[in-house]
């Protein structure tokens, strides 16, 4: 007979249903929903591309700067990426409204762009280091480093070999 | 006589019949289907729910098999609904509606009860669909176990109240009703309590309620007899067993506890009756599986059988 | 909007179709209806187990080369008006196993797809929304 006091319990407590779609539903904080780039912290050294299970995430060269894309029609949030991502560029955030219309289907895209720097020395275009990139490498500030940031890999070269660097 | 005629044609099509057996049908689907959520701890549908889906199939396309005989496929829905339209007029409404005596008696209705599930055998097998085809036989197969019980427990009541009323056999319900409301329900009869238990077994099996809704089981057999239906023919067929529960339970009603008020008070109170049946009815749907259909046809045969043997011996032995 | 559509859109019958899923969406399918805290029913809808019944259609998997001809005939014996979904990023883009020898998809170049829902599997939550997105589409269509 405990299936009546179930019963009667599950009648005394009311519906333990949640209030979505017509209120807010709950999400857990670690939740892997939809992917976020932050071009400013992005290294471009494609990893992410590289381990991803689904081919959601693409990298192209252009004029102006290396562009990210991915699409999150064929993502499937295994958080590979996140994983990878040397200086945490990409995350996975716990947004879940990923429902669309059919003629939304090939917009579902987040785009980056990872601008291109121009060398201080030769004006030739180099991918931007960020600071978390020689914070992980140097565990700390190194002036040595970055006053080699802001050159062209031919003209750092040609710098270290001059010891202007040391 | 053609007064008469009338008013039982009005009987059958507006009140108690027709629309009026229809709306209390869908009414006391749409308690059981809030019930059942509910004690799941769901918010379930709105109380309306099932008009709502009998607008809908209205306005859906119906598509019929190749493989279907097109004419029977068709025709049985309305077989179902006609005959539950006559069967809702023929059961009487405590203290609000008699029937006419032109409808017919008591083994008259016993014949129309069944004629849904005969409606639902000729659908299924009609369809041409294997799954149509298992329902069918499942179905057959719960009818013939669960009509004897049925049988003897009618028997036995009409037994019992046309010795009371000093007449061989009472087959008019509207004698049985008034009977009891001058001296006391059957329910409260020790001697017809085999029968009440009889009768109370027969309901879940008629209705489809669980653990018997072994034909239309729509995990297995994707609703049986109703597989291949779309559109108006199984809304019709849908609005067929919402009339059959208002008729099985208001026959209950009517053999067992009619007692209550006179006039629209006797109307409402026969409504919460079969409102309490559906509570109880959900109630089980929610707390129990589905059966296998050997394991009801046996159940049925042992059980409800038994009991109904004993019930009639119960009342013959005091004849 | 008339009586009929009105009526319509509180009683959106659903339909799952597998078109060689890995069964993830299958479930999570089940768990909007099963679950008390999801619980689809609310909304008016219904897990049917007949095509013949259902007006939102949602399809699971990548439409795999043995499966698409049987699915193809299933999606074509139900009854129009009909809304489809496309349940997980299998059936809308073919996932992880987009490109694949074994794979006829995606969906829509089959099918008259009209939400998408991605997800891998998507969450019950996601799935509701994708649903009562359906169902405008179906109170317009009726």
């Amino acid at each position: 007979m405990t299936f009546l006091k179930i019963l009667w319990d599950n009648l005394r407590k009311g519906p333990s249903t949640e209030a979505f779609p017509f209120g807010e539903a709950t999400t857990p904080a670690g939740y892997r929903g939809k992917v976020t780039f932050d071009a400013a912290t992005c290294v471009g050294c494609n990893m992410c591309e590289h381990v991803c299970a689904a081919g959601a995430i693409r990298f192209a060269e252009a004029d102006d700067g290396l562009h990210f894309v991915i699409w999150h029609n064929t993502c499937v949030s295994c958080g590979l990426c996140a994983y990878y991502c040397p200086t945490k560029a990409i995350k996975l955030s716990n947004d879940w409204h990923l429902s669309h219309l059919q003629q939304d289907k090939y917009t579902q895209l987040d785009h980056g762009v990872v601008a291109y720097k121009r060398c201080t020395s030769c004006g030739d275009k180099l991918l931007p280091t960020g600071s978390v990139l020689t914070q992980l490498a140097y565990k700390g500030p190194n002036p040595r480093a970055e006053r080699l940031m802001d050159l062209c890999p031919e003209c750092r070269r040609k710098a270290s070999t001059r010891g202007e660097a040391i | 006589m053609i007064k008469d005629t009338l008013w039982t044609l009005l009987a059958v099509v507006v009140f108690p019949g027709g629309l009026f057996a229809m709306a209390l049908g869908l009414a006391l689907k749409g308690v059981e289907r809030r019930a059942i959520a509910r004690l799941q701890r769901r918010v379930g549908p709105p109380l309306v729910q099932p008009f709502y889906d009998l607008v809908k199939l209205m306005r859906k396309r119906t598509l019929i098999p190749d493989t279907a005989n097109r004419f029977v496929f068709l025709t049985v829905p309305l077989i179902g609904l006609a005959a539950m339209g006559v069967a809702a007029a023929m059961i009487p409404i405590p203290g609000f509606y008699q029937p006419s005596p032109l409808l017919g008696d008591l083994i008259v209705l016993f014949y129309l009860v069944s004629v849904p599930a005969v409606a639902l055998m000729l659908a299924g097998s009609a369809s041409g669909s294997p799954y149509g085809a298992i329902g069918f036989s499942r179905e057959m197969a719960i009818v013939l176990a669960y009509e004897g019980p049925i049988l003897l427990s009618l028997v036995a009541v009409a037994l019992h109240a046309g010795a009371a009323m000093g007449q061989p056999i009472a087959l008019n319900l509207s004698d049985i009703v008034n009977y009891q409301q001058q001296h006391g329900a059957f329910l409260f009869d020790p001697w017809l309590l085999p029968a009440f238990l009889t009768y109370l077994s027969f309901i879940p099996a008629n209705l489809g309620i669980a653990p018997f809704d072994i034909p239309e089981a729509e995990a297995e057999v994707l609703e049986g007899p109703l597989v291949e239906y779309s559109g108006p023919p199984l809304g019709l067929l849908k609005l067929t067993s919402a009339i059959k529960s208002v008729v099985v339970i208001g026959l209950g009603v009517a053999l067992f506890f009619p007692n209550g008020p006179d006039g629209i008070a006797g109307l409402v109170v026969f409504a919460l009756k079969c409102v309490v049946m559906v509570l109880a009815g959900a109630l089980l749907k929610a707390a129990v599986g589905r059966m296998r259909i050997d394991q009801a046809v046996l159940f049925y045969l042992k059980w409800p059988e038994l009991l109904g043997v004993a019930g009639l011996v119960l009342v013959a032995a005091r004849l | 909007m008339n009586f009929f559509s009105t009526a319509a859109k509180k009683s959106p019958w659903l339909y799952r179709i597998n078109a060689g899923s890995c069964n993830g969406c299958d479930v999570e399918l089940a768990t909007t209806a099963c679950i008390p805290r999801y619980d689809v029913e609310r909304l008016g809808c219904q897990y049917c187990g007949s095509p013949k019944h259902a007006d939102i259609v949602l399809i699971t998997g990548p439409l795999t080369a043995r499966v698409k001809d049987r699915v193809l005939r299933v999606f074509d014996e139900i009854p129009d008006p009909k809304v489809t979904v496309a349940v997980g990023i299998c059936p809308i883009s073919g996932g992880v196993f987009r490109e694949s020898y074994a794979i006829e998809g995606p969906i829509d170049r089959y099918l008259p797809v009209d939400v998408n829902v991605p997800g891998c599997p998507p969450r019950p939550q996601a799935i509701i929304e994708g649903i009562a997105m359906a169902i405008e589409i179906w109170a317009k269509r009726t």
